[in-house]
């Protein structure tokens, strides 16, 4: 039998998936965090402040979190 | 005359259809078959191929519809493999009984026990016994001109039987060769226009075929149908003589035999391995050794008589086997093949190895270290080890990243960027939490969240989800903990309105008191964007393509939410990624309502896809949100028979608004952009109409 331990699970890699990354303003965000709520990938939590917090392991780049954010406070940069 | 063309073996088959000029051609798709019916799809959307195409709604009724347009007399050809050919299996075997000449192109695909989108030939082998013809294409020129081959045979008054074209999965389906597109003009005087016999139509003919003889009739009945079979071997051979008379290229019938002359021992390989077992010949040729190489061209009629004959020339064969028989400890070709000799007098060494499941390569280098054990027991006469199975260790992949906190489901996945679906279930799982067991039709989703989900999830057969859902709910029941646990359905709009629909109506109509969640991305996307019956007006799938005679999906999509209401369950819901709120409750309402044992939640959630819709990545809930704004997608509820709209914008949205962001809708006319204006008002106010009635009639 081939069997599934969800002790031993956890989150995939896919940082080398992505172009563009995720650049938040801290001065311009809200901290409403609906950025975090739309992630498709859940890369997003939010910090001490309150204000989302990108994990770059877990983001593609997809920009669904750019094209969300109410007050235009994260940008998309190409990565070098 | 004929043109070249470097094109995958899909397209191959689906060019030798056209040739063919097939005229009815039932479709549904299943990797890595779907190309070859994408391909069809193109060519009568533009106009070059005239054909029935019918879209259907599961392979069992697919194969259905084969039989019918066969028994009526068209010429008649279907595609499937692997999961999709065993649903077809009931219909399969009736084919033959009819008399009806379908050719049937198997994409092979490995038959999950576990699942693998590659190929083995445990598809095929378990349909071989039932009166088809079974023949294995080596290369994509052989597939097409094997489609031409087999209408040939099927149709000949002598056979009158199905036939099914074996072409690899991936390694044949997938891969681009250079291929020779013979003259319509040449194929038409080679494949008249078929002319069923005994054809169901009463205006033409008064003797149709049966499939009810009484029981003392069928032993004799099963006797003819081998003495067809026994026949179809000449026609085969005929065929393939002619063929090569027209054509300039030819097969050589039931088998083909490959530097054989003078060997010691041959090895026998079926399909694309083939390619690779004839250049092992040619380097332990080339090293002196005697051996040569034996291609199994039909299973069905086996070549008896061809194997008796090789067998008094050699002194070992080995049987390369793409699939085992379990129980029998070896492979399907070693058991035809040790069975054909075993009446001989001198019988040469048989072995076998099994190789290449799950798709798996077959390299050269394993064929060349076959054909030395094989020599070597034709050298010694000795035979310690009958089967061997010729295993590889697994590659190492990557490690799963841990995290301190302990969720349902993790970060990361292998969906496309942007993908709806995984909004979608990130927060259903947030909110069922970790006593869920999630029950997945094939579907995108199955393949990119159950490996970073941490609750059961099951992959289950497409038209038995809700099956599997209902016993895994039933067990429960029994055992006292229904109400601990959330069995919760996730299926696509494929495995809900279509293929899943019977299994999911008989569990609302018991009442068993558990979740279906539909998320919605409007087609097959998993296996590259068909239509399905949720498909909207006009748009452009791989099956409904925009060309110079199709313009998109002329139907328009199922209503899902009055069909689950008719069942008068207590619970139904739309939702959207974009309103997450409004989704979030609603997965609590319908969690409540199982939890309480009053029979089904049914929610039906749209997903936006990228992939699929065409728009760029970022737009999934811009596009997600416009959907509910123009009143495509209606959010709405309906609880104990009362339906609600919760989403009323006082005025909506042009649907141009919505329609314009996504490619699957950029053919449209001015005039197709007003018809659907006028089918999302015609909806709408529908829907205001059934919320004034406060209490839908039938609850």
């Amino acid at each position: 039998m081939v069997v599934v331990d969800r002790t031993k699970k956890g989150g995939q890699y896919v940082g080398n998936w992505r172009t563009y990354m995720p650049e938040v303003d801290y001065e311009r965000c809200t901290a409403c965090l609906l950025c975090a709520m739309y992630c498709p990938e859940a890369a997003i939590t939010a910090n001490e402040e309150g204000k989302p917090e990108v994990d770059l392991r877990f983001c593609k780049g997809c920009g669904v979190c750019a094209n969300e954010c109410p007050v235009k406070a994260i940008r998309m940069v190409k990565e070098e | 005359m004929s043109e070249f063309d470097v094109m995958p073996g899909n397209k191959a088959v689906a060019h030798g259809v056209r040739l063919a000029r097939v005229e009815v051609i039932p479709i549904f798709p299943i990797t890595p078959q779907t190309t070859i019916v994408e391909y069809l799809g193109e060519f009568i959307a533009n106009g070059e191929l005239d054909a029935e195409y019918i879209q259907s709604e599961g392979e069992h009724t697919c194969m259905g519809m084969a039989v019918g347009a066969s028994l009526a007399g068209a010429r008649t050809f279907t595609a499937t493999c692997s999961q999709g050919l065993a649903y077809m299996h009931e219909v399969v075997a009736q084919a033959p009984s009819y008399r009806t000449p379908i050719v049937m192109a198997i994409a092979d695909r490995t038959l999950g026990w576990y699942w693998s989108l590659g190929p083995d030939y445990s598809d095929i082998m378990p349909e071989l016994n039932l009166g088809w013809l079974v023949n294995f294409a080596e290369s994509n020129q052989e597939c097409l001109d094997m489609v031409l081959q087999l209408y040939k045979i099927a149709e000949d008054r002598r056979v009158l039987l199905p036939s099914m074209l074996s072409l690899d999965g991936f390694y044949l389906s997938y891969s681009y060769e250079r291929v020779g597109i013979p003259d319509q003009e040449l194929v038409d005087g080679f494949l008249p226009p078929y002319e069923a016999p005994y054809p169901v139509d009463p205006t033409i003919s008064d003797r149709w075929p049966s499939a009810g003889i009484p029981p003392p009739l069928h032993t004799t009945y099963r006797r003819l149908f081998e003495e067809v079979m026994e026949d179809a071997k000449r026609v085969i051979a005929e065929v393939d003589a002619e063929f090569g008379e027209v054509f300039g290229r030819s097969y050589g019938g039931l088998i083909e035999k490959y530097r054989c002359d003078d060997a010691d021992a041959v090895l026998v390989t079926m399909g694309s391995m083939t390619t690779a077992a004839r250049r092992a010949v040619d380097r332990l040729r080339a090293e002196g050794e005697r051996v040569g190489l034996v291609k199994l061209r039909f299973m069905r009629p086996f070549p008896t008589a061809e194997f008796r004959e090789i067998a008094g020339e050699v002194d070992a064969i080995g049987v390369v086997d793409r699939v085992v028989l379990h129980g029998t400890g070896g492979g399907s070709a070693f058991a035809d093949v040790k069975s054909a000799l075993y009446s001989l007098e001198d019988r040469p060494k048989v072995m076998n190895f099994v190789t290449g499941l799950g798709g798996e390569d077959i390299p050269i280098d394993d064929l060349v270290a076959m054909g030395r054990k094989v020599l070597r027991v034709a050298s010694t006469g000795r035979l310690e080890k009958e089967v061997e199975f010729i295993e590889h260790p697994l590659p190492k992949g990557a490690e799963p990243i841990r995290l301190d906190e302990e969720m349902p489901i993790y970060p990361g996945s292998d969906g496309c960027a942007g993908c709806g679906s995984s909004i979608i279930i990130r927060h259903l799982l947030k909110i069922l939490g970790p006593n869920t067991v999630i029950v997945n039709p094939p579907s995108c989703s199955g393949v990119n969240y159950s490996g970073v989900v941490r609750v059961p999830w099951i992959l289950a057969n497409y038209a038995a989800a809700a099956g599997y859902e209902t016993g895994i709910y039933r067990a429960f029941k029994h055992k006292g903990k229904a109400d601990k646990i959330y069995v919760t359905g996730f299926s696509g709009d494929g495995g809900t309105v279509d293929i899943g629909l019977q299994a999911i109506s008989g569990a609302a109509e018991r009442g068993e008191s558990m979740m279906w969640v539909c998320y919605d991305n409007e087609a097959y996307m998993n296996t590259g964007i068909q239509r399905s019956s949720s498909t909207p007006l006009f748009a452009a799938t791989t099956s409904t393509p925009a060309g110079t005679v199709w313009k998109g999906k002329p139907q328009k999509r199922k209503n899902m939410i009055l069909i689950m209401a008719a069942h008068r369950i207590p619970y139904i819901a739309t939702a959207s990624l974009a309103y997450l709120p409004d989704l979030e409750r609603k997965i609590r309402k319908a969690a409540e309502v199982t939890r309480s044992g009053k029979g089904m939640a049914y929610l039906h959630i749209q997903q936006p896809c990228a992939t699929g819709w065409y728009f760029p990545p970022e737009k999934t809930v811009e596009v997600g949100r416009l959907a509910v704004q123009t009143g495509a997608w209606p959010l709405l509820e309906i609880e104990d028979g009362v339906l609600r709209l919760n989403v009323k914008p006082r005025k909506l949205k042009p649907i141009e608004e919505y329609l314009k962001l996504q490619r699957r809708f950029r053919h449209l006319s001015k005039e197709q952009i007003a018809a659907i204006q006028r089918e999302v008002d015609k909806d709408w106010k529908s829907w205001l109409a059934l919320e004034k009635m406060g209490k839908l009639p039938w609850y």
